[in-house]
């Protein structure tokens, strides 16, 4: 509703209505079912197709059958013409008549036929005693024309052609007949009828054929979005069927594929947790199997060093001279001993030469150490460093070094262990082999028992790095590649 | 919804011109009838002239119309030409006064000059003779020779009363005591003489007796005729067929026409109409020049 003071419709609206439009269709379009799409195209299609050709068919037809009556009628009154041209002009009215009547009897299109004298009176006719078209004889083209002249007339019959032929060039008169296109429109009305007809069976047929295909089409379709549904509620064990080998199938199977790698990384997502949690545990409880240890090794040695320093101070103080010397040395000993101890507790826990001169010198320490304390172990140790790395990396890959020769030596049997860090192309990548009996170590993994191996990984990741384990009757490698 | 249901209008309405069969037409009621009117009875009396069937009535008004004309013209009226299958129907329009003048047969005119029906006119004249012939031709690969070698073939007479095409033959086979049905296997009438002469050259006859001018004229028109057919038998001289008028024609009428007649080849009209009927000129003619005719017509009974 447009108000008064509204100006007009002005051309500038006139691409936004168009706009509108525009959109308007398409959401129609597009908001229809596949199905309904398809069924919708067949059935315009076969329509506009089984409509178009049957048009074009009953114009042509009518057009060649108009054609043939306008030439049959030529023929047929020229024949009249010349059979008349005798009777007229013998004044034998019966037999111009006869030759008339026969001719409209035996032609199935003919519905008149007369002849006029050349004065335009009418000799002799067919339309009986009923009286005379008059009308017709305005249609006369007048005397002396010597070709068949043609009309197309329509009366209450429906459509008819008049032809009108002169006998002896116009001299005896003019010979008329009527063709009625009535047969003609009955044949071309016949054959349109069919067409429809078959315009329509071939239409259900189309939407039948639509409706199979359509099934076809959207039956995995439909399914798939079922999946979907499923896998989303969680039901990781839900698989899209293959129905077919073509663009769906291959969607499905990606779907699939792709539910089971979720299915997978969901497994190893759990696995990871349990490991985590596992390892927190023993954490802690490394923790204060640690604390426990430096406290009985403080009361063991330190304490008791400590006890026996305060003893013989005590005695220091009671004592003759002699006794003091002997006390002297006793605690001097005691003390370097104890001092000794308290470096090796603090170098274990946190060697101070991995901080001071980096981790070749550190792991090279830790080996040394290790061999004097594993004598039964012999360690082949490389490392190839341009020089300091990060401090992370450095403790990072000292502990994994660290946990994976323990590990060698507690669980392998191992009599030789190598080990090799080398820098390269921005990683360092660190090699720790022995030559013990190996393990599963997905198995190892997958019961918890792995805490070390976890803890190697967890460091490894943390920094970006990956772990690989290699481990056969021939012994394990360990593979660790940390970028830097 | 206003632009797509203009367009959907649209484009039924120039589907429905397509469908539609060529351009409008006029309308005529065909079951609007009326009773055709009595031929008005005309205000000025046409000429009435009769030619009789010596030739086709298609060949008599290519023949006549010309000189028809030439009389309406003259005479200040139109002239039309009335044709009858028969000389006797041309005979009995003579007698009931419905022609002002005709053409007939010289048996004809016999019968009807004495029957008190009709008057000599004017006779053709050609080549400076009044006479004509009954020829009896036959295709031109026949055997016949002669009229007698005619017996068994199939005979083509022209009209009933003929002179040259009935008259004549029949009495031929008088003298030669025999009768048509005897003499013929077959027998039929043509109703013309150019119509005899056909039969003869397609061989639907063996044999026919024809107007010998009639006969010339064809085969000028048509030279290639002479090569199909052949003249076994011609007649002795009949009187030429002349143009007559009935007894009781206004004397006026009668004068201007016979005047106009014999002065023709003096009109510069004349000479043309003239050579389309094949004739010289019109002169006067004596009813005596027929009584060759009438004595076998006598003779035969035929046109009694």
């Amino acid at each position: 509703m447009r108000h008064p003071g509204e100006p007009a419709l002005g051309p500038r609206d006139a691409p936004e209505r168009f706009g509108d439009w525009v959109d308007r269709i398409k959401r129609t379009a597009t908001g229809f079912s596949v199905r309904t799409k398809i069924l919708g195209i067949v059935l315009a299609l076969t329509t506009v197709l089984g409509l178009a050709v049957t048009w074009q068919v009953r114009s042509v037809m009518t057009n060649v059958l108009i054609s043939e009556l306008d030439n049959r009628g030529r023929s047929v009154a020229s024949d009249l013409a010349a059979r008349t041209v005798d009777p007229i002009l013998l004044n034998d009215t019966y037999r111009v008549f006869e030759t008339l009547d026969d001719t409209v009897a035996n032609h199935p299109d003919a519905i008149y036929a007369f002849v006029l004298d050349p004065t335009g009176s009418v000799v002799a006719h067919t339309f009986g005693e009923e009286g005379f078209p008059t009308e017709l004889l305005g249609l006369n083209p007048g005397e002396g024309t010597t070709e068949i002249k043609h009309n197309h007339l329509t009366g209450e019959i429906g459509r008819f052609h008049d032809f009108q032929a002169p006998v002896l060039d116009g001299r005896a008169g003019v010979v008329r007949l009527g063709l009625s296109e009535a047969r003609l429109t009955d044949v071309v009305s016949g054959i349109t009828a069919q067409m429809l007809v078959t315009t329509l069976f071939v239409g259900l047929a189309g939407v039948a054929a639509a409706s199979l295909l359509t099934w076809l089409l959207t039956r995995p379709i439909l399914d798939l979005v079922d999946t979907t549904r499923r896998v989303g509620e969680g039901d990781l064990g839900a698989r899209a069927a293959h129905w077919a080998d073509d663009e769906i199938g291959d969607l499905a199977a990606a779907f699939n594929q792709m539910v089971t790698d979720l299915e997978a990384n969901r497994e190893t997502i759990r696995e990871t947790e349990t490991a985590r949690t596992r390892l927190l545990e023993q954490l802690i409880t490394a923790q204060e199997e640690e604390r426990k240890r430096i406290a009985r090794e403080l009361h063991d040695t330190v304490g008791q060093a400590l006890s026996s320093i305060m003893v013989g101070v005590e005695i220091l103080t009671r004592g003759g001279d002699d006794d003091l010397l002997r006390k002297k040395d006793e605690i001097q000993s005691l003390s370097r001993e104890t001092l000794e101890q308290v470096r090796e507790l603090s170098r274990e826990l946190r060697p101070s030469v991995l901080d001071d001169l980096g981790l070749a010198a550190a792991l090279d320490r830790y080996a040394q150490d290790f061999e004097v304390r594993y004598p039964e172990i012999s360690v082949d140790l490389h490392v190839n460093l341009s020089g300091r790395l990060q401090s992370t990396v450095e403790t990072a890959l000292y502990r994994v070094v660290q946990e994976g020769m323990t590990n060698a030596m507690r669980h392998s049997g191992a009599h030789t262990l190598s080990v090799l860090v080398t820098q390269s192309d921005g990683s360092v990548q660190t090699i720790i082999e022995d030559d013990g009996s190996g393990f599963d170590p997905l198995e190892a993994r997958r019961n918890g028992k792995s805490v070390g191996l976890h803890g190697m990984a967890e460091r490894a990741e943390m920094l970006g790095g990956t772990i690989d384990i290699e481990s056969g009757k021939e012994g394990t490698t360990l593979y660790v590649r940390v970028p830097v | 919804m206003g632009r797509l249901t203009v367009a959907v209008v649209l484009l039924m309405a120039l589907l429905a011109a397509c469908a539609g069969v060529g351009s409008p037409t006029q309308f005529v009621d065909l079951s609007l009838r009326q009773p055709l009117p009595d031929a008005a009875e005309a205000e000025v009396r046409p000429l009435r002239i009769a030619v009789a069937a010596v030739l086709s009535p298609e060949g008599n008004i290519e023949n006549y119309a010309d000189l028809a004309a030439y009389l309406g013209d003259r005479l200040g009226r139109p002239a039309e030409l009335v044709q009858r299958r028969t000389y006797a129907e041309v005979n009995d329009l003579i007698a009931n006064g419905e022609v002002d003048m005709a053409f007939v047969c010289t048996s004809a005119y016999v019968a009807g000059h004495d029957r008190s029906e009709m008057e000599l006119l004017a006779v053709p004249e050609i080549s400076g003779e009044t006479v004509y012939f009954s020829s009896i031709i036959v295709a031109d690969d026949s055997e016949a020779a002669t009229f007698s070698d005619l017996r068994d073939a199939v005979f083509a007479f022209t009209d009933p009363i003929s002179h040259t095409g009935r008259v004549y033959p029949s009495f031929l086979l008088q003298e030669l005591g025999e009768t048509p049905e005897g003499f013929f296997s077959a027998t039929f009438f043509t109703y013309s003489h150019d119509r005899a002469i056909e039969a003869v050259a397609d061989g639907i006859a063996d044999a026919a007796a024809v107007d010998s001018l009639v006969l010339d004229n064809a085969i000028a028109r048509d030279p290639a005729l002479a090569d199909r057919v052949k003249v076994i038998h011609q007649s002795p001289a009949f009187g030429i067929p002349p143009v007559v008028v009935p007894v009781d024609l206004p004397v006026e009428l009668r004068l201007e026409l016979e005047e106009l007649l014999l002065s023709l080849h003096d009109d510069p009209a004349g000479p043309a109409i003239l050579a389309q009927l094949g004739i010289g000129r019109f002169i006067h003619g004596e009813d005596s020049a027929y009584d060759g005719v009438r004595e076998m017509v006598e003779a035969t009974g035929i046109g009694r």
